[in-house]
């Protein structure tokens, strides 16, 4: 069962941490058959450690690597290959142990099929979008492994290189299994050597959720496209918004000129300028575009506002009812309770 | 934490029912014995601009959206009125527990920045503020196209 679900040609790596299993890949290509006769010396141990650690994700990410070490240790060291010999074990440890991994849980072994990496699954309650993005990642990696392997040439004891500065500043590439049934919670796979602890995976839950809605300002804002970076853009933001508020103060300090140049009752004039100069062609409110033409300008006191009625009722006609009384009408069949 | 499947909802209404709302409140203002003064034109210039931001937030949705709701409380309070606004399901206070979690040292001074803009900023964690910040600036936007056309329309021929 166990070789089933061993498919080394399907490992592949991501970019930016997992030297470790970069390398191993690598030797992998090269000595294939190796790792299977090596690897199957250390299953008994590697059962029992995982066995042992099956409850609790986070040992286990912790006790595999640990294992690794040792194996390395145990096959010695040979300069010229540097890693060969153990690489090959560990490879085929890893693969073992993300397979035996993945059997009591049963979703996960259609992940592992498609397995492209050897992460260790943090738990978490709560729920992230991952099936898609895993999918767009697998080729992206497929790819980048082959270029990445030999620059990647370094010690193999790199569980926590490169961990703060690529965590915070880049984007996270969290992936979770899709909606386990049984389970409540998705499995969050967390980057090698980025911490799986409660409050890191809420940071970066609670950033993503930042960036998107940033992504969504920026289609709003015009001219922010251009620039990168969150900082740039919460700039633009900022003085967009700055740009509108005096807008709207230089358009009433105009509107505050031009009413004291008008007399009285100026609301028909109003109307009129609100008939003609914005498109209404909202078909949803017929009543108040056919009784604009009924509103003659001389009529300076009275105004039939009871079209103008947002819950859309037939329009009636009373030119005697006054200003203010209608006015008035329509404040209290608002909804609003707050009157200004 | 809630799932981040929910679409972010900032529909904003028509400009007719900005307009409305902003004539609504202009010709309340006109109604005052000591609107047309010539004097005091500066009082005018505010009081036409609260009555702008008033009638925007009203015609916005009114107490459905944090800043809304923020800035008609502080409007209300200028005019020292009693504001009774419906209850809502969560309190908005409770928000403030998570202050702690919010510090991101690069983001946090633009986003204090933002705060300051945006009316009712203050007790709104990041995520929701970026939502608000979108919604008033689609709202602020339609203002300013109702003001622009309104001016255009009485300005002499």
């Amino acid at each position: 069962m166990l070789e089933g679900l061993v498919s080394p040609e399907n490992l592949s790596l991501s970019s930016m941490d997992m030297n470790v299993l970069e390398r191993l890949k690598w030797l992998q290509q090269q000595q294939q058959q190796q790792v299977v006769s090596q690897s199957s010396d250390n299953s008994p141990e590697l059962l029992q450690i995982l066995q042992f650690h099956e409850s609790n994700n986070d040992e286990l990410l912790q006790s595999t690597f640990s294992h690794f070490q040792m194996l390395g240790s145990c096959f010695g060291p040979s300069p010229n290959m540097g890693f060969g010999p153990s690489h090959e074990a560990m490879d085929g440890c890893i693969s073992r142990t993300s397979s035996f991994q993945m059997v009591p849980v049963d979703t996960m072994g259609v992940m592992l099929k498609n397995s492209e990496e050897n992460r260790t699954i943090s738990s978490k309650n709560k729920r992230k979008s991952e099936v898609k993005r895993r999918e767009e990642e697998k080729t992206e990696k497929k790819i980048k492994v082959e270029a990445e392997t030999e620059s990647n040439m370094k010690g193999k004891s790199s569980m926590s290189n490169n961990t703060e500065a690529s965590s915070d500043t880049s984007k996270e590439t969290s992936k979770g299994a899709s909606e386990i049934q049984k389970l409540d919670y998705i499995h969050v796979r967390s980057r090698r050597g980025q911490a799986t602890d409660r409050h890191s995976l809420a940071e970066r839950a609670r950033r993503e959720k930042i960036s998107k809605k940033m992504k969504y300002l920026q289609d709003i804002v015009p001219g922010c496209k251009k620039v990168t970076g969150q900082a740039g853009m919460l700039d633009e933001i900022i003085n967009y918004v700055q740009s509108l508020q005096t807008q709207v103060e230089f358009l009433s300090m105009k509107l505050a000129v031009l009413d004291s140049e008008l007399e009285l009752a100026v609301e028909d004039l109003y109307l009129q300028a609100y008939f003609t100069n914005l498109p209404v062609v909202n078909a949803s409110k017929p009543s108040i575009m056919v009784d604009v033409p009924l509103f003659p300008l001389d009529q300076q006191g009275s105004l039939d506002l009871s079209v103008i009625n947002l819950s859309q009722t037939t329009s009636t006609e009373a030119p005697s009812a006054s200003w203010e009384t209608q006015s008035r009408s329509l404040f209290n069949t608002s909804s609003l309770g707050f009157h200004y | 934490m809630a799932s981040a499947d929910k679409p972010i909802n900032t529909d904003v209404p028509e400009k007719d029912v900005f307009t409305l709302h902003f004539l609504q409140s202009l010709s309340n203002l006109r109604r005052q014995n000591t609107f047309n003064s010539p004097e005091k034109t500066n009082d005018r210039v505010k009081k036409i601009k609260k009555a702008a931001y008033v009638s925007m937030a009203r015609a916005a949705g009114g107490t459905n959206r944090l800043w809304s709701r923020a800035l008609l409380r502080r409007a209300a309070k200028e005019n020292s009125k009693v504001v009774r606004f419906p209850r809502r399901k969560k309190r908005v206070t409770c928000l403030r527990r998570r202050r702690s979690n919010r510090r991101d040292p690069v983001e946090e001074e633009e986003a204090e920045r933002l705060r300051n803009l945006v009316p009712g900023g203050g007790g709104m964690e990041t995520s929701k503020l970026m939502e608000e910040t979108a919604h008033y600036i689609k709202c602020l936007s339609m203002q300013v196209k109702v003001m622009q056309c309104l001016v255009d329309g009485l300005a002499p021929k």
